[in-house]
């Protein structure tokens, strides 16, 4: 937390408020319209009375989600994005040991009133972690679905979302056990418009570190038993009035007294009434939220502590940096640079080339990439009968079965050629798309043959600059069990970093292309490159 | 058509080391001098010739694989081409230091079989011009005659990627060289590009033209001389 609470400062957007230190779920219900106050003063005693469980009805719901079709669409999407966010940073060491079994991640549970902070706490400690591939979990995906009864009621502001019966705890705690076993988990979108799941799920591969995080962490003891870690972060309930009065009022210009009314007939007694309690389960507690860089250090180095015990290699940041002047790694194997292959490269590099020859010669060049790639693999040996009477002792390829999978959108470019030189290929897809916001690959959308595990894969990527679109899509092959020698990835273009990265990682899975460049530029570009593959070859 | 001159029901007299057959790095051991490369044979390749030469395998299998050692064979040709350093400019900005293929290079095809190689050149140059020879021979006295020949005009300036892929005595790529050779072809232009070759048929070449480059993926004392009627589906 580095703004000053008073200071009335309004805020350009959601997306910096979500980074703010307030509580998401929070947020999402004040921002969208203007709430309707519908109950008098009198109700506004903050004698602690248990507040009425959402099923039960009848009172007042302080929080309000917006009518269907008020809320702008790209700011709805941008918090819910937020809400599911994981997070990423290249470089993700093994994480089976020698027998191939999964470790445990370490779960942090991270409870706290709404604007107490909890987000910022979350985004410092994934930051000073410095750990790959820390999935944020936030209890907001976990609402429960409304019966049109109760979807009425939350319309007409009657439904209380404050409440523990308000969420899906059954699923909450498979979904947070299955995390924490490595294994992959489809975390619901919850609509806030119409109170019910979307059809589509977000997919959570299992990460070394979970962070989980709501404002009723703590109040499901199985749920808790689940957390290796329990933080409570500890504003001072003036602090986050505070920061909700100056949020509602100088940003979206809400009535000071309907913020109030609000504030102590609903938020202030669920706060005292559930989550002030769970306190007690903390393991640490966090005065003064996102700010307090003492406590967020303590909490980082017990958690490193931890995850050494475990076994975890967090040697990735030295590795990383350690990566300049390396050998390349045995795995690496890059098609013989004959004048052809340096000529296709002349005419894809260049920047001059239009797109109809670019198109040409990529396809050139991955013909002699995949059949350079499938030369790698096992093959037995054969007698043949021929037409001319003799036996013929040959080659045969000694695998069954071949699969193609390729990293959408540029991967997708490749699959023809694979085709051409691969009788009878199945193809599988990955979508990874950059998340702007956080600069992170995430995935969006797997299709891969059923018996996957009993394919040698062929991972397809035009090029691979940090690695990280291409670990993501590995450490996606892995979660459904195919053995990382069987994987080969394949690209025409590779930076060395993006080389180091991925063999660090998965030191069995073998990397082929075409050549190798020196540098990645701080937008990730490969230099000297040939530019945005996926841009030249589609045309946008 | 025979793809090569000597029929097939001549035994196999030429085979003195039936063991040999079965092992490659015997005949890896052949030296034809500089102007004679093979194709690196990795794994992948051994088993495009195995395909090839497997008499079980269906004709849609046997089309696919030789396309693909068509096109290895054609792609390591075009290496032999000439060349010239350039340094383009990458969307980066940068530079990379490459190379651009001089123009005024033609293929020509002998017919038949060697039209099966045409699409792969055609694959890899895209309006590169391609030539025929038809060639036949007398079954009995083993004589290659030129029948047609239709070569573009200025073949004499260009480099000329000669295709043939099943040579057994090399009669009939000699007579297709002799013949572009009247259209003031100078051989040290020729590039020929085979699939299958016997060692007298390399010998032969490698004596009756030094300066020619010869390509080739295998060298082998039985041909698989089946290869033209199986791929155009004539057998």
């Amino acid at each position: 937390m580095t703004e000053n609470v008073f200071k009335f400062q309004p805020r350009t957007n959601s997306a910096s408020d979500s980074g703010s230190g307030e509580d998401a779920d929070v947020q999402e219900a004040d921002f969208m319209t203007p709430l309707v106050v519908q109950t008098d003063f009198g109700c506004t005693s903050p004698q602690p009375k248990t507040p009425k469980s959402p099923s039960k009805g009848g009172t007042l719901k302080k929080r309000h989600r917006a009518p269907p079709g008020s809320a702008k669409p790209e700011e709805t999407r941008v918090l819910h994005t937020h809400g599911r966010r994981t997070l990423y940073t290249a470089g993700r060491p093994p994480w089976y040991n020698q027998e191939g079994q999964l470790k445990n991640a370490f779960v942090i549970g991270l409870c706290g009133g709404s604007a107490s902070g909890k987000t910022t706490v979350a985004r410092k400690i994934t930051e000073a972690l410095d750990v790959p591939w820390v999935s944020l979990v936030s209890m907001d995906s976990f609402y429960k679905v409304l019966s049109p009864e109760q979807h009425d009621k939350a319309i007409m502001n009657e439904y209380n979302f404050d409440h523990p019966d308000a969420f899906d705890f059954d699923l909450v705690i498979s979904t947070i056990r299955r995390l924490k076993e490595g294994k992959s988990v489809n975390v619901p979108i919850y609509n806030f418009a119409t109170h019910a799941r979307e059809k589509t799920m977000k997919t959570v591969y299992g990460a070394n570190v979970v962070i989980f995080e709501g404002i009723m962490a703590f109040t499901n003891a199985e749920l808790v038993s689940l957390m290796d870690m329990k933080v409570f972060v500890d504003t001072d309930s003036d602090v986050r009035l505070a920061r909700r009065l100056r949020r509602d009022i100088a940003e979206r210009g809400r009535e000071l007294q309907g913020v109030l009314k609000q504030y102590m007939k609903f938020v202030k007694p669920s706060f005292e009434h559930y989550i002030e309690p769970s306190m007690r389960c903390a393991d640490i507690i966090v005065p003064r939220g996102g700010e307090n860089d003492v406590a967020i250090n303590l909490i980082v180095l017990h958690v490193h502590n931890q995850l050494q015990a475990r076994g975890f290699k967090l040697r990735s940041k030295q590795a990383q940096s350690s990566h300049n002047g390396q050998p390349m790694p045995g795995t690496l194997r890059v098609v013989e640079k004959t004048s052809q292959v340096c000529g296709i490269h002349s005419f894809i590099r260049d920047k001059a080339t239009s797109r109809d020859e670019f198109i040409f010669y990529s396809k050139r060049l991955m013909r002699l990439l995949f059949e350079f790639a499938l030369s790698m693999l096992p093959f037995k040996n054969v007698t043949v009968d021929t037409p001319q009477g003799i036996p013929y002792t040959g080659k045969h390829l000694a695998v069954d079965k071949i699969a193609g999978v390729s990293i959408l959108r540029a991967g997708e470019t490749m699959e023809q050629a694979l085709c051409e030189v691969c009788k009878d290929v199945s193809v599988g897809k990955i979508l990874i798309q950059t998340n702007l916001q956080t600069g992170e690959p995430e995935l969006h959308y797997t299709r891969l043959p059923k018996d996957i595990k009993d394919h040698y894969i062929f991972l397809l990527d035009a090029t691979v600059a940090t690695g990280a679109a291409a670990m993501m899509a590995i450490r996606v092959l892995l979660d459904h069990d195919v053995p990382e020698e069987k994987i080969f990835l394949c690209s025409l273009l590779m930076a060395e970093s993006g080389v180091h990265t991925v063999a660090y990682a998965f030191p069995k899975v073998n990397i082929v292309t075409t050549a190798v460049d020196k540098e990645v530029d701080a937008d990730f570009h490969i230099l000297p490159g040939l530019g945005n593959f996926g841009d030249r070859y589609f045309g946008t | 058509m025979e793809p090569d001159v000597i029929p097939l029901s001549k035994p196999h007299e030429d085979i003195s080391m039936p063991d040999s057959l079965t092992d490659n790095k015997c005949l890896d051991t052949y030296n034809f001098g500089s102007n004679f490369i093979r194709l690196p044979v990795s794994d992948g390749v051994r088993e495009l010739h195995t395909v090839i030469r497997d008499k079980t395998t269906i004709r849609k299998d046997f089309i696919f694989y030789a396309d693909r050692l068509i096109r290895l064979v054609v792609e390591e040709g075009l290496n032999r081409l000439p060349y010239r350093e350039c340094t383009v400019t990458t969307p980066t900005g940068h530079t990379y230091d490459g190379l651009r293929y001089e123009k005024g290079n033609c293929g020509v095809s002998i017919v038949r079989s060697g039209e099966a190689m045409e699409q792969g050149l055609r694959d890899c140059c895209r309006s590169i011009r391609i030539g025929k020879i038809l060639i036949k021979s007398n079954e009995d006295t083993h004589d290659a005659r030129v029948v047609y020949a239709n070569l573009p005009k200025d073949i004499h300036q260009r480099k000329v990627l000669l295709m043939y892929p099943i040579m057994r005595t090399g009669n009939t790529v000699i007579k297709a060289v002799k013949t572009l050779q009247q259209h003031s072809v100078n051989e040290s232009n020729i590039i020929l590009l085979n699939l299958f070759c016997t060692p007298q048929a390399a010998q032969q070449l490698v004596s009756e033209f030094p300066g020619m480059t010869i390509l080739t993926s295998e060298v082998h004392p039985v041909a698989p001389n089946h290869f033209g009627e199986k791929y155009f589906g004539t057998d």
